[in-house]
């Protein structure tokens, strides 16, 4: 009898081993298993057994019943895993196709550069204001120290829409319309388009972006105008940038210098800066005497071909989409 | 201006080497446009400030060189031999206008040979850019390049009765000048007359006829000052710039005309021979006085943030030719003859910290109260709205706002339409940029041309910008516009966009501004297709109009298929922007859905339907949206089927699906009576 015993956990196991779906698997259990399988005709035969056998073979039965039940949920369990993966692989993909993307909206390369400007004074305490497009001649020109027939007061390059009427030809023409509006101190800077009668080529176009801004207070000098340039110039173009103010000539300021910064190796010319005029301060409604102020001016469209490597200046107003791309 | 090195010498010792003199020169405000070797000679070209005529002589720029390295500057010495007669009893200067013409100085030379000047004088010359032509117009060349001050020289005996007259020109009057051209004149121009006709144009150009030849024996030398507005002008009028006209342009100071009279006098003697007869004629009506210029020493350093040594300021003025006492911390000072251009305390601030360097001023940061700087309001509501398209998945565009009129009529406007009447420049430039843009949208599918051009599909732009319209009454309006031009598949790569995609970006403004929801009824411009646009009404107005472009305009701009594009002001909206929201809290009580739908002509344009299911149901309705759209079988032809989903809540209970279905009856029967429409159930 014991025979039997071991055929039929060897049977079982290799029908476990062979069994690939949870069906075998009930299959085998119903076979060794089950009310009519082969362990439950050997458990009857145990009432006719001689007394003295049938308990030794009864514990021998209930320990081959364990095994193989021990035995099956291995291998349901071995089998669940080998379905659970078959059903995932049969969901592969291709994971080099290409992405699926939303469009992706970009800023114009000249006014992130205005942004990038406007956020580095707006931390030094500048506040962002705008001004019209459309200038009178006194706020673009006589409020800045040039009065009819001043020599720097090219009105060849200005364009005219009216006797009085032109296109500002720098932003400057909003520091002179602030400066009535408020009362000191102030800390202004505003930015926008300016207009130049320029034949249009790889360097110039008669419509360009300006910077500008301007500072009054009790005591502000020619120092704080350089400490405040060149802290803007490090957080724009990195904190190894030096700066250079060469001796310049601009009606509205006095001293005037041209600005430039070191950018890979060689200077680049940013605009222009002095301290204002006690006449345009005067004429502001500012009193020169008790206070002082800075100004500067500074290009946006060269620099920002320098900075990004653009070789025409056309290309910024184009909008290719192969270039606006790649900002 | 050219500036030959040699030359320089003779007033300043100058041991730098051309390299050290073209890095420093800059330093002082010197633009050094080119550095030039011919021979042994070394010539700067210098760029020169407009405030500064005297530096457009050599002697202005040797006091520069001499007040940076505190040198001393050597001046040519006045040696001239004065013979009788006296020059006025052969000639006389009579000036109408003192305004115009401040000074006259005349010399008169007699027996002089005409010849060609010497070596080193031509050599000199050329070096600076001047051509030799004969000793006495060298000579008078000569002391213009060295004192800044332009001299003419005539032949005397062509004069009429020998006598000069300064005087606008009258009307008809003409001149050959020494170019060979033949002048209009008329009284806006100054010229110098003998006393039947006009011989030379007031500082600019003198004439043919009296110019010295050959055969001339008496020169009549003029030195003058004229008002640099009207040799500008003139100058402007004439198409005619020179030497002489760019230095009183700038101003030559009526100062030191006498002296640089003199000087050309002695050399022209001392060249071509003769007398120099005594005295010459000083016509100077209203002498200019010289200003005294009170620097506080205190001032210099407020405005510079750092202390100049007195010793210092004072030795950079006194090398600049400035006569100055000092007392104390005031220094009084009477700047040279040729500095018009220092006026007070600042001009001499400026000069002294020129020399003194820029590079040792301080960098400081100013010490004020402290605060974040910020944007105005509406520059940071423009960002927003930028951002917001831009997240849309747009890209800004920026175009020029210079247009033409050929541009603007690709857009097939109609008679009446204000775009059709844009501002014009007075003075353009180019046939291209002849007036101010009206409206963004032909910039804008310029861009989009440019980009089909380069076979780019998709392309999806919007612009913020200025546009400009004449004034109701005068002057010009100037107004923020917006441009949305879209083509080209977007959100997928196989479908192009639709209206409802350039619709969609709008209404993401709209969000993002938290301004309400997007009102586009439909309507006609005659640059959208006539059934495929709309007008965007705001606040009750019209602010624009959103379509498919129409076909003849995008055939005008090489644009096939189709685009589309919106314009719109930005005025309003911006001022209306919520920038800063406030969180509205959970719904408290669960919302009961129910959906409409309704079988409605196509031609009935949904918000109609929309307008009147959220009329009906009232305050309780939370949202209504229209879920699908459908035309086809088995619908009659025609018509189409439009499903709404609507969402009610209350605010403070749940509601009662009883309540809800009396309000969904009501929209039930509301629709077919206002519409013609039916009900699908």
């Amino acid at each position: 009898m014991s025979d039997e015993v071991d055929r039929l956990m060897e049977e079982t196991t290799a029908a476990l081993r062979a069994a690939a779906t949870p069906e075998d698997l009930e299959a085998v259990r119903r076979a060794a298993l089950g009310r009519r399988g082969t362990l439950a005709g050997l458990m009857a035969t145990l009432p006719r057994m001689p007394e003295t056998q049938r308990a030794a073979f009864g514990a021998r039965l209930n320990r081959a019943r364990a095994a193989i039940e021990e035995a099956m949920a291995t291998r349901a369990a071995e089998l669940s895993t080998y379905v659970a993966a078959a059903r995932l692989e049969a969901e592969r993909i291709d994971v080099t196709l290409p992405g699926l993307r939303g469009p992706v909206g970009r800023r114009h390369i000249l006014r992130r550069t205005l942004d990038e400007v406007e956020r580095i004074f707006m931390g030094l305490g500048f506040e962002v204001v705008e001004g019209p497009e459309v200038e009178t001649e006194e706020f673009n020109f006589e409020r800045l120290n040039m009065p009819i027939d001043h020599p720097a007061r090219d009105t060849q390059d200005t364009f005219y829409l009216a006797d009085d009427l032109l296109l500002r030809t720098q932003s400057t023409a909003v520091d002179t319309r602030v400066m009535l509006e408020r009362t000191p101190p102030m800390r202004i800077v505003t930015s926008g388009r300016c207009y130049r009668r320029d034949t249009v080529d790889a360097t110039h176009m008669p419509v360009f972006h300006q910077v500008d801004g301007f500072m009054v207070g009790e005591g502000i000098t020619f120092a704080d105008l350089k400490g405040v340039l060149a802290t803007f110039a490090r957080e724009m173009f990195g904190p190894q940038t030096r700066t250079r103010f060469q001796p310049s000539y601009f009606p509205f300021t006095e001293p005037s210098a041209e600005l430039a910064v070191t950018f890979e190796g060689r200077w680049l010319e940013l605009g222009g800066c002095g301290m204002f005029h006690p006449r345009v301060l005067e004429m502001g409604g500012i009193d020169p005497e008790r206070y002082t102020a800075f100004a500067f001016g500074l290009g946006v469209d060269r620099p920002a071909m320098v900075r990004y490597g653009i070789p025409d200046i056309r290309l910024f107003w184009e909008n290719d989409l192969r270039l606006l791309g790649q900002f | 201006m050219k500036a030959p090195l040699s030359w320089l010498r003779e007033y300043v010792d100058v041991s730098e080497t051309p390299a050290v003199l073209a890095e420093q020169l800059p330093m002082l405000g010197l633009g050094v446009e080119s550095v030039e070797q011919a021979g042994d000679e070394v010539v700067f070209d210098l760029e020169i400030a407009s405030n500064r005529p005297d530096l457009l002589s050599l002697i202005g720029i040797a006091r520069e060189m001499a007040a940076w390295r505190r040198r001393d500057v050597r001046l040519p010495e006045d040696r001239l031999e004065e013979h009788d007669p006296a020059a006025s009893t052969l000639t006389a200067v009579q000036i109408a206008d003192a305004g115009l013409c401040p000074r006259y100085v005349a010399h008169v030379i007699t027996g002089v040979t005409v010849g060609p000047s010497p070596a080193w004088l031509a050599s000199r010359l050329e070096a600076a850019g001047v051509r030799p032509i004969n000793n006495i117009v060298d000579a008078t060349n000569y002391v213009m390049l060295e004192w800044g001050q332009p001299q003419h020289a005539f032949d005397l005996d062509t004069l009429a009765e020998r006598r000069i007259v300064v005087r606008p020109a009258a009307a008809g009057e003409r001149l050959v000048t020494l170019d060979g051209l033949e002048r209009d004149l008329d009284p806006q121009i100054l010229v110098i007359a003998d006393a039947r006709r006009p011989v030379a144009v007031a500082g600019i150009m003198g004439g043919g006829e009296t110019e010295i030849s050959a055969t001339t024996r008496r020169v009549l030398l003029e030195a003058a000052s004229f008002a640099p507005a009207g040799v500008r002008r003139t100058s402007r009028r004439l198409g005619l710039r020179t030497e002489a006209s760019a230095r009183f342009e700038r101003g030559v100071d009526p100062e030191g005309t006498a002296r640089a009279a003199r000087r050309c006098a002695q050399l022209i003697a001392e060249l071509a021979g003769g007398r120099v007869l005594r005295g010459g004629v000083d016509a100077y009506p209203r002498p200019a006085s010289r200003p005294t210029i009170v620097l506080r020493l205190p001032r210099l350093r407020r405005v510079l943030g750092m202390t100049v040594p007195a010793a210092d300021a004072e030795a950079i003025l006194t090398r600049l030719g400035i006569d100055l006492r000092r007392d104390g911390d005031i220094i009084r000072a009477t700047p040279p003859i040729g500095r018009r251009d220092l006026e007070r305390e600042e001009d001499l601030i400026e000069e002294v910290v020129r020399h003194y360097g820029y590079e040792r001023i301080p960098e400081a940061l100013p010490v004020e109260t402290m605060h974040q700087g910020r944007r105005a309001a509406k520059l940071e509501t423009e960002a927003s709205a930028r951002d917001a398209l831009i997240r849309a998945g747009l890209t800004e565009a920026c175009t020029i706002s210079l247009v033409s009129v050929r541009l603007l009529e690709r857009l097939g406007l109609e008679d009446g339409d204000p775009w059709r009447n844009p501002v014009p420049l007075h003075n353009p430039l180019t046939s291209d940029h002849t007036h101010l843009r009206p409206c963004l949208l032909p910039g804008l599918l310029e861009a989009a041309r440019i980009n089909v051009s380069h076979r780019r599909e998709a392309v999806h732009l919007f612009e913020i910008g200025r546009v400009f319209a004449r004034g109701q009454t005068a002057g010009i309006d100037e107004r923020r516009a917006l441009a949305l031009a879209l083509r080209g598949p977007w959100l997928t790569r196989d479908r192009d966009v639709t209206f409802l995609h350039l619709r969609g970006a709008l209404e993401t403004l709209f969000a993002e501004l938290r301004i309400g929801p997007l009102e586009i009824q439909p309507a006609q411009r005659a640059w959208l297709h006539p059934y495929r646009g709309g007008e965007i009404v705001f606040g009750g107005d019209v602010v624009g109009a959103a379509g498919e472009l129409h076909p003849d305009v995008a055939a005008r701009f090489d644009l096939p298929g189709r685009t589309y594009v919106a314009e719109m002001t930005l005025g309003g909206l911006l001022e209306r922007a919520v920038t800063q929201p406030r969180f509205s809290g959970f719904p408290r009580f669960p919302a009961v859905r129910r959906d409409v739908a309704v079988v409605a002509p196509e031609a009935l344009p949904q918000s109609h339907v929309e307008s009147v299911i959220r009329e009906i149901a009232g305050i309780l309705l939370e949202s209504v949206e229209l879920f699908d759209v459908y035309a086809g079988p088995p619908l009659a032809q025609g018509r189409r089927n439009l499903a709404y989903t609507l969402i009610f809540r209350a605010p403070d209970r749940t509601l009662a699906g009883e309540e809800v279905d009396g309000v969904i009856r009501r929209i039930h029967e509301a629709l077919p009576e206002r519409l013609p429409v039916t009900i699908r159930l």
